[in-house]
Order: C-alpha cells, then sequence, then structure tokens
C-alpha cells in the first residue's frame, strides 16, 4: 500500500507536467500557425506569387491554393489556441507542416531561388539570401510539436475535450467535473 | 435489522444503476455535441475557404485598365538600345536589393558599352518585392519613379534614372530615398516637366508596378538579379561573365 502510493505519487508529477507540455505545444503551434495564415492575407497578389514560385502546382491551380491554405491555417491554429478538437487539429497541423517540408525541400532539391513564403512575403528573394536549413528546421520543429501533441492531446487551459486526470482513476473524472 | 440492511442495499443498487444511466447519458450527449461542433467547424471552415477564395481572386484581379507608362514593351518590359541588336539581355531587379547594386557597380559600364554598340539589346524587369514599412515601400516607389521618367523623357533618360538610383541605393533595412530625393534624380536623368513631381508623389504608375511584379513571377523569377543573355540563365554575374556571355550568344 505504502509502496503503491509512492510510484503513483511518482507518476502523478510526471503525468502532471505532460498537460502543460501539450498546452505549451498547443499555444506555439497555434499561435505560428495564425499568424502565418493572417499575413498571407493583406496582399493576395503576393500570395500567388509565393505559391507559383515553388514551380509545383499547375497554374490554375496556383491562386485558390494561395487564398484557401491561409483561412485552413488560421482555423488549425484557432483550434489549437482555444483548446478544441486538439487532435484533429494537432494532425490536420501535421499534414500541412509535412506538405511545407516537402515543397521546401523541393525546392532546396531544385536549387530555386525562392524565399518560403511562410509568413506572407511573394517567395521572392535577392540572390543568395535562400534560408532552406532555417526553414525545414523550423517546420521539422513544429512537426514534432504537432505529432506530439497528436500523440497525448490532453492539456491545461482547453476549452474542449476532456480534462487531462490521469487515465487510471476514470472515476476522478467526475468528480473533477 | 436484516430488512434494514437489505433496504439499504437495494437503494445503494438502485443509484448506482441511475449513476451509471446517468452518466452513460452524460456521455452519449457529450458524443452528440462533439460530433455536431465538429460538422458545424467543417462547414464554416470549408465556407470560410470559398468565401477567402472568391474575395481575394476580385481583390487580386487586375486593377482595370492598369496604365502603362509610354515607351514599354509587352506592357511591363523597358527596352533600351536598338531592336535589331544581335543579342537581347533581360535584368530582373528591384532597386532596393543589395546584389543588384552589386551587380551594376561590376557590369554597369561594360553593358553600357554593348548597347552603345549595337551588340546588345537591354530589356528592364522591374519588380518591387523588397517594400518595408521602415524604407516607406521604397521598391514600389523607386519603380514608379522610373516608370514616371521613361514616359516623359523615353528609354535612355530611364537608363540614366536606373543607373542614379544604384549608384545612390539606400542601404537595406534603412529609410529608402525620399520622394524629393527620387524627383531630384528624375530631373537630373532629363524627365522634366510639370507632371513629373506629382506622378512620383502620387504613384501614378502604382497598379502598373504591382503588374510588372506579377509578371515577372509568370516568368518563373523569383530572386533578382536575374539575368539571361539571349533567354540564357547568367551565372557568372560579372563583366567578364556578361561579355563572354555576349560573345558566345552573337557568334552563335
Amino acid at each position: 500500500m505504502v509502496r503503491g502510493t509512492t510510484l503513483r505519487g511518482v507518476r502523478w508529477n510526471a503525468a502532471a507536467a505532460g498537460p502543460w507540455l501539450a498546452t505549451g505545444a498547443r499555444l506555439v503551434l497555434g499561435g505560428v500557425f495564425v499568424v502565418a495564415g493572417a499575413l498571407k492575407i493583406p496582399d493576395p497578389a503576393a500570395a500567388v506569387r509565393a505559391v507559383r514560385a515553388y514551380r509545383l502546382l499547375p497554374e490554375p491551380l496556383v491562386a485558390p491554393v494561395a487564398f484557401g491554405l491561409p483561412v485552413v491555417e488560421i482555423a488549425v491554429g484557432l483550434a489549437l489556441l482555444l483548446g478544441v478538437f486538439v487532435r484533429t487539429a494537432a494532425i490536420a497541423a501535421a499534414v500541412l507542416l509535412v506538405v511545407f517540408l516537402v515543397a521546401v525541400g523541393s525546392a532546396w532539391a531544385r536549387g530555386l531561388q525562392i524565399d518560403c513564403g511562410c509568413f506572407g512575403t511573394g517567395g521572392e528573394v535577392a540572390a543568395g539570401k535562400t534560408a532552406y536549413p532555417l526553414e525545414v528546421f523550423r517546420d521539422g520543429a513544429l512537426l514534432l510539436a504537432a505529432l506530439l501533441l497528436a500523440r497525448r492531446p490532453a492539456s491545461r487551459l482547453a476549452l474542449g475535450g476532456r480534462p487531462a486526470v490521469d487515465p487510471v482513476a476514470p472515476e476522478e473524472y467526475s468528480r473533477a467535473r | 435489522m436484516p430488512a434494514e440492511t437489505r433496504r439499504r442495499t437495494n437503494r445503494e443498487r438502485l443509484a448506482a444503476r441511475r449513476a451509471a444511466e446517468a452518466a452513460a447519458r452524460a456521455r452519449a450527449e457529450r458524443r452528440r455535441r462533439t460530433v455536431l461542433g465538429g460538422v458545424v467547424a467543417v462547414v464554416v471552415v470549408i465556407v470560410g475557404v470559398v468565401v477567402a477564395i472568391v474575395v481575394q481572386m476580385q481583390r487580386s484581379a487586375p486593377a482595370a485598365g492598369a496604365a502603362a507608362p509610354a515607351h514599354t514593351v509587352d506592357g511591363t518590359v523597358i527596352a533600351v538600345g536598338s531592336a535589331d541588336a544581335p543579342v537581347t539581355v533581360d535584368l530582373y531587379e528591384d532597386f532596393q536589393c543589395p546584389n543588384c547594386k552589386a551587380f551594376e557597380d561590376a557590369t554597369g559600364s561594360t553593358l553600357a558599352g554593348l548597347v552603345a554598340d549595337g551588340t546588345v539589346q537591354a530589356r528592364y524587369h522591374g519588380m518591387a518585392f523588397l517594400d518595408t514599412s521602415a524604407n516607406d515601400q521604397y521598391s514600389t516607389r523607386a519603380l514608379n519613379a522610373a516608370a514616371v521618367v521613361l514616359a516623359t523623357a523615353g528609354p535612355d533618360a530611364f537608363q540614366a534614372f536606373h543607373d542614379l538610383l544604384y549608384a545612390h541605393q539606400p542601404a537595406e533595412g534603412g529609410s529608402g530615398l525620399t520622394d524629393d530625393q527620387l524627383v531630384q534624380y528624375a530631373t537630373q536623368a532629363g524627365a522634366t516637366g510639370t507632371t513629373v513631381e506629382k506622378d512620383i508623389r502620387d504613384l501614378t504608375y502604382g497598379d502598373w508596378v504591382r503588374q510588372s511584379t506579377d509578371q515577372a513571377s509568370k516568368d518563373g523569377v523569383t530572386s533578382t538579379p536575374t539575368v539571361l543573355v539571349d533567354g540564357k540563365r547568367l551565372a557568372d554575374l560579372s563583366a567578364n561573365g556578361l561579355n563572354a556571355a555576349v560573345t558566345a550568344a552573337a557568334g552563335g
């Protein structure tokens, strides 16, 4: 009994930190997505040029992607910030980040001289000013956060979902609520 | 006592069953609300995407009758030198781009010589993507001013103004040249007249500047300077590199 309590106490501490880490991941990931989406809206022509710069999409698809993507980014970001549909939003964020990584990686591999346009520029750069390593690192770090969040979405300060409580004590839920 | 105990056990059992039923109902209700919320959220996002596409399409549509300055070729190209020159050199530049200044410093006189002796026609494609609030949208203001000079005084005056702006390029991250300075350089380049100052200050060719920047994107150009010698990208952006490429193009 005593041993069990001690073990449980230790596990509780570890379990208590997890939800706060998930909250941090939610806020960082959500904040980046909302900002990145919002910055692409004021100058639609630049958004189109940024998507076209990758030379991956046929021209008729360039504008719809350039205009639709920011809305999706903001929606995913808001869900994460508010803490609703966290797992779904985290998976969506991970999918988007994989797409971004593939796009940036392919531009890098093809030797294109472009800016990723991640935060609302038109994709143009002054020669030799590309920042592929930084862009890949940033997207990679965010992808890691999104995957961890998708695996353990329970977090503090969330509007939706079940509250983060030790899963071995289900009765605690009802009492906590 | 036994009856009392039995009654209490029954009561507890009943209470437990009611609690379980209530919990199940609450779970079902929660699930129903989550599904409903999810459907609503998905619909809202889809509607948002459609609305954004429609609105942004309208916002980014080229302004009706975006006035191109006189003397442009194909709407956005500024050609300097004889159209009969055997070699064309296309230059994509932004007036705020430091590497463009470096290129101009290194090759400007060489290119001017090639244009003067009729070997090369230079085709300038303006881009304006280095606007910041710190430089008060200098890229756009500078390209607009260049369009004003071109429209007022022709390609040679444009070339002179172009060279003046690169010679006096403001530092990147700095405040950009003022409209007063642009007007002064325009006058120095030979663009005089009552409308020059007004057209520079009012961004008369602002829509054309956007159109020109978009055209560069459609041409597949994303970095400046991009230099094409007879359509072939120049890798060695030095005077020797330019000379060699032009000689090769003229010979072939």
